[in-house]
């Protein structure tokens, strides 16, 4: 069985690396004696197999983990008094597990996981991150409240809350436990079911077996200035692969001569409506999937003009990595790059505020510059600077020099003898050499909502878009929220093929059964009926401000994006701005950010949205604030606030 | 805004009858009115009467002057409700009960005031102003969102908003792509036909990022052909498309901020307060130190003299404490006497919105006072 991987708590693996020098920020509450217990993997006793943090009963064999427990799922700093909590509740444990497993199907359950909330009210005084022990404290909520996942935390809290702030109170986890049994049962949902998170257990069909699929999925957006040639690129791909059929082609083919428009043939391939084919542009993403050696591909071609820079953050955010494409031609690379208008900058910035670190720069239409090598050297110079400053590392960026018209170095080594001065591998390639993304196969089931069609003829609903967690398979429940309804998975359908599961990573059609088509929207997310996502107005974000004109003062209106959602939002307060190097407050409730700084700010939205923290789930708890047609600031949600 | 009668001295008491026309007349009323003021109008009261068979109450039709203690504004439904005790003698009411007068559109009423000060003449002096009117109509609208305004002279109201989800259009879908596009024009061209009236406003505006507003544009006039609906027909020429980044309330600001629309409102109140909050956002992204906001900071800035432009809502002079009020009259008296301009922006309209968001009083000042930053707001 493959090494669980951890990944990082703060969203500093991503920003680390920005030339403003934000650097690698440690919470500064951790204690240092917390540093060598950071997120590692345990030794089961038993079977000696290394098992992740959030496991809280070996995967192999089952069993239950050892009384030094480690820190909970996401905060490192409990992890030392838990040890000292987890003494005390070992014994308890088998009673307090009986209960819980009478009301989940999750078999093996770490009560012990429950201990820990206590000690954590204790504690969170100490824990700026724990801000849902603190909204719990604080708002004195009960267990009805829409919360966050963190339900272990939650129990206790309310626990402790109703019973006056005791910490070791076994007979008051014991009510609480009594208490999600009872709600379990209830078919509407109730979001804020005290499920510890790390209840949850795979089954055994949402693990991927190493035989059963042997292509692994790779999302790809495409991104880049407009008229780069990006739906070229894609229909070209799809076409040397095999995607596309002789006669589709040339019908395409025909078609667009007609119109006018024959050099955009192979772009028809993806702009598929009237309007993206009479203007020559793409507006919304068009996904499409073809398989390489090693992946199989799921193809984000995104906008790349001005206006729909939202559409391409609602496609791109399924993206594991990228392509971004670059006119190589005389004027054309130059207003890509240029900050106001052009895109190149901007859509490399959201990519790598996407998480995506790796990249593939294909120099399109060198045919149009003759193949220069000057030209391209030109190119990486200028581009490889700034895409330093952005944070992507040099060893996992690929420069290639293409042309999608001419069909050289797309699959093949380049015929035309001018190219002949490159020596490195075609994109199809180096494609192949991307490094397999880290999958979330044993969290409960995530899934944002990209698209929804319906299909009146027989009444069915589909929700499209990407698994970010879990599972899914025909006939498992999922809760559709906002609206909070449970629906059962009719089918599901993968690339224009029914297939029987779907796990973290693919990307999917979920076809729903006993949910009206009208509750279903575009930026909802699907997930476990026991492990609702929190939806909130009112959050609490770290944002980054890009190199922008606009500074944002309290009050100002901008357009908040959060995977496939947009509403548009208010910054309420602004607490503090953050010193770059450190990460430390550097000011508290400043006047108003300005290009470059970071800072943390509280924001409210017209309308609540599907949110998570970012600690918990990366692909929910990335925010982008965009206004007056630019990108202003990128950021993590760190708290949600209130409903 | 019809004066019918005019008795002030300036600075001293006052007596006017006036009759409101519209909306915007009403706004202008309720900046007028303070706590302490005299107003008289015709109204109605529910009054029991000892009858035989039992008691009877009946509506009764009567003038009433009442000594204004609260106000509250209604803008949806253009009404302003002022409340408070009877002061004139009444076979019905007793003096000293309280009342609550409507006043409403086309509905005369004398307002008696104890000290006509400088602004208060001022908003006089623009109701009965008739010329200078925004009056625009702008349909700010993107892929499953159109939200249909109406920019008064200093009112902006919310006509309608439409919502509806489009699916993203690639394969099977696309069928269903179009028929929820047609779906959802069909829908703002009815808000548009309903709320838009041609004879009151000067243009229309169509407003969105992308090509929606092409495609609404071309529906929109379709449809006029078709259903014969002559106000747009004839006045086709009066819409202008303009070009935005979101459907969202706030580009609005960059509607009035586009040079086709500018050019259509540029003697207007709004078109000013637009420019005006534009300025102060340039300055502060350009030079932070010479621009500031709140109310300890520019009062600071103005002890140094160094206010410049003075950016306040109308909502600092509707507090009820009078001596609020006179602080802010006086700073912009002093503002303006110091040769600085001190603009009033109307919190209703999209900039004096945003305004309000920055604690309602800002300032572009002469010399950049970079210690500001270091003082609490």
């Amino acid at each position: 069985m493959p090494r669980k991987v951890n990944y990082g708590v703060d969203y500093d693996d991503d920003y680390d690396e920005y030339d403003y020098g934000y650097e690698v920020e440690d919470n500064e509450e951790t204690p240092p004696e917390q540093e060598t217990i950071k997120r590692s993997v345990w030794r089961c006793a038993v079977c000696t197999y290394d098992n992740d943090e959030t496991m809280s009963s070996c995967d192999i064999c089952g069993v239950l983990r050892g009384p030094l427990l480690k820190n909970l799922t996401y905060d490192e700093k409990r992890a030392g008094f838990n040890s000292l909590a987890a003494n005390i509740f070992y014994l308890k444990s088998s009673r307090v597990h009986s209960i819980v497993v009478g009301e989940d199907e999750a078999v093996k359950v770490s009560s012990k996981r429950l201990d820990s909330s206590d000690v954590s009210t204790a504690k969170d005084k100490h824990n700026r991150l724990d801000e849902i022990t603190f909204n719990m404290q604080s708002s004195g909520k009960s267990l009805l409240s829409l919360m966050p996942k963190e339900r272990n935390v939650m129990v206790a809290n309310s626990s402790s809350s109703r019973n006056g702030g005791k910490a070791h109170d076994l007979a008051s986890n014991l009510k609480n436990i009594s208490f999600s049994a009872e709600s379990g049962h209830s078919n509407d949902t109730n979001p804020g079911r005290a499920n510890s998170y790390a209840q949850y257990k795979p089954e055994k069909w949402m693990l991927p077996g190493k035989t059963e699929h042997s292509l692994a999925q790779l999302n790809l957006a495409i991104v880049g200035h407009v008229d780069s040639g990006k739906s070229t690129l894609s229909g070209r791909l799809l076409h040397l692969l095999g995607r596309i059929s002789q006669k589709d082609m040339q019908k395409y083919e025909k078609e667009s001569k007609l119109q006018g428009k024959g050099s955009f043939a192979y772009a028809w391939a993806l702009d598929e409506s009237a309007e993206e084919r009479e203007r020559g542009i793409t507006m919304t993403v068009a996904v499409a999937y073809f398989d390489s050696k090693i992946y199989h591909v799921v193809v984000l071609d995104s906008p790349g003009h001005k206006d729909f820079v939202p559409n391409m953050i609602t496609g791109a955010t399924q993206a594991d990595a990228a392509i971004l494409v670059i006119d190589a031609s005389i004027g054309s690379f130059e207003a890509g790059m240029d900050g106001t208008k052009g895109q190149t900058r901007e859509h490399a910035q959201l990519i790598r505020s996407f998480g995506v670190d790796q990249l593939i720069v294909a120099v399109n239409k060198m045919d149009v510059v003759d193949y220069s090598k000057d030209r391209f050297d030109l190119i990486i110079l200028q581009l490889g600077t700034f895409l330093r400053s952005c944070g992507f590392k040099d060893s996992s960026v690929s420069w290639i020099p293409l042309s999608a018209a001419k069909n050289q170095n797309l699959v093949s080594a380049p015929s035309d003898f001018r190219l002949s001065w490159y020596h490195g591998p075609n994109l199809l390639d180096t494609i192949d050499s991307f490094q397999p993304p880290p999958r979330d196969f044993s969290k409960p089931l995530l899934m944002p909502i990209c698209d929804v069609i319906k299909s009146s003829s027989q009444g069915q609903v589909s929700a499209c878009g990407k698994l970010e967690a879990g599972a899914l398979r025909s006939g498992s429940k999922v809760l559709v929220m906002p609206s909070a309804i449970i629906a059962t998975v009719r089918s599901l359908e993968r690339d224009s093929q029914p297939c029987t599961i779907g796990r973290a990573g693919d990307n999917v059609a979920v076809s729903l059964h006993g949910v009206d088509a009208n509750h279903v929207l575009a930026g909802g997310v699907l997930c476990h009926p026991d492990f609702p996502v929190a939806f909130a107005k009112h959050l609490e974000l770290k944002v980054l401000v890009l190199d922008v004109a606009t500074p944002i003062l309290i009050g100002s209106q901008l357009e908040f994006h959060i995977h496939h959602a947009k509403e548009s939002a208010r910054v309420a307060r602004i607490s503090s701005l953050l010193d770059s190097k450190t990460g430390k407050v550097a000011k508290k409730a400043p006047r108003c950010i300005v290009a470059k700084q970071s800072a943390v700010v509280e924001v409210t939205l017209h309308e609540a949205v599907c949110v998570e923290e970012f600690s918990k789930c990366k692909a929910l708890g990335r925010v982008f604030l965009r206004t007056l047609g630019r990108t202003v600031a990128v950021g993590i949600v760190t708290r949600i606030v209130e409903v | 805004m019809k004066v019918l009668h005019r008795d002030v001295v300036p600075n001293g008491p006052g007596v006017v009858k006036l009759v409101p026309v519209d909306s915007d007349d009403l706004w202008l009323v309720y900046n007028l009115i303070a706590t302490g003021d005299r107003v008289m109008a015709v109204t109605f009261r529910k009054v029991l009467r000892a009858k035989s068979g039992g008691k009877n109450s009946e509506r009764v039709a009567m003038k009433l002057e009442i000594e204004v203690e609260a106000m509250d504004y209604d803008k949806e439904g253009a009404v302003l409700r002022i409340k408070g005790k009877n002061i004139l003698q009444n076979e019905y009411v007793t003096i000293g009960a309280f009342h609550t007068l409507q006043l409403q559109l086309c509905r005369p009423f004398v307002l008696t005031k104890e000290t006509w000060d400088s602004l208060a003449l001022d908003v006089l002096h623009q109701a009965s102003d008739p010329g200078a009117t925004a009056d625009l109509a702008v349909v700010l609208m993107q892929e499953g969102l159109a939200n249909i305004l109406l920019v008064g002279r200093s009112v902006t109201i919310t006509s309608s908003r439409i919502e509806a989800s489009i699916p993203r259009k690639h394969g099977p879908a696309i069928v269903g792509y179009e028929s929820a596009l047609k779906t959802f024009f069909e829908n703002v061209v009815q808000a548009f036909i309903k709320h838009v009236d041609f004879n009151v406003i000067r243009c229309a505006v169509i407003a969105s990022p992308g090509f929606t507003k092409d495609q609404f544009h071309r529906h929109l006039l379709l449809e006029a052909e078709r259903k014969q609906v002559r106000p747009i027909i004839e006045n086709k020429s009066r819409i202008i498309l303009v070009q935005t980044s979101s459907g969202y309330k706030h580009s609005l600001r960059e509607v009035l901020d586009a040079p086709s629309v500018m050019k259509m409102i540029k003697d207007t109140k709004a078109a000013e307060e637009v420019r005006t909050f534009r300025d102060f956002f340039d300055m502060l992204s350009n030079d932070p130190a010479r621009a500031c906001y709140g109310p300890k900071h520019v009062g600071i800035a103005h002890e140094r003299l160094a206010v410049q432009t003075l950016l306040i809502t109308d909502d600092l002079f509707r507090s009820s404490d009078v001596k609020t009020r006179q602080k802010y009259e006086d700073l912009v008296k002093e503002v303006k006497k110091a040769g600085g301009i001190a603009h009033i922006f109307s919190s209703m309209h999209v900039s004096g919105e945003e305004l309000a968001q920055l604690t309602g009083i800002a300032a572009i000042l002469r010399i950049p006072l970079p210690d500001l930053d270091d003082i609490e707001m």
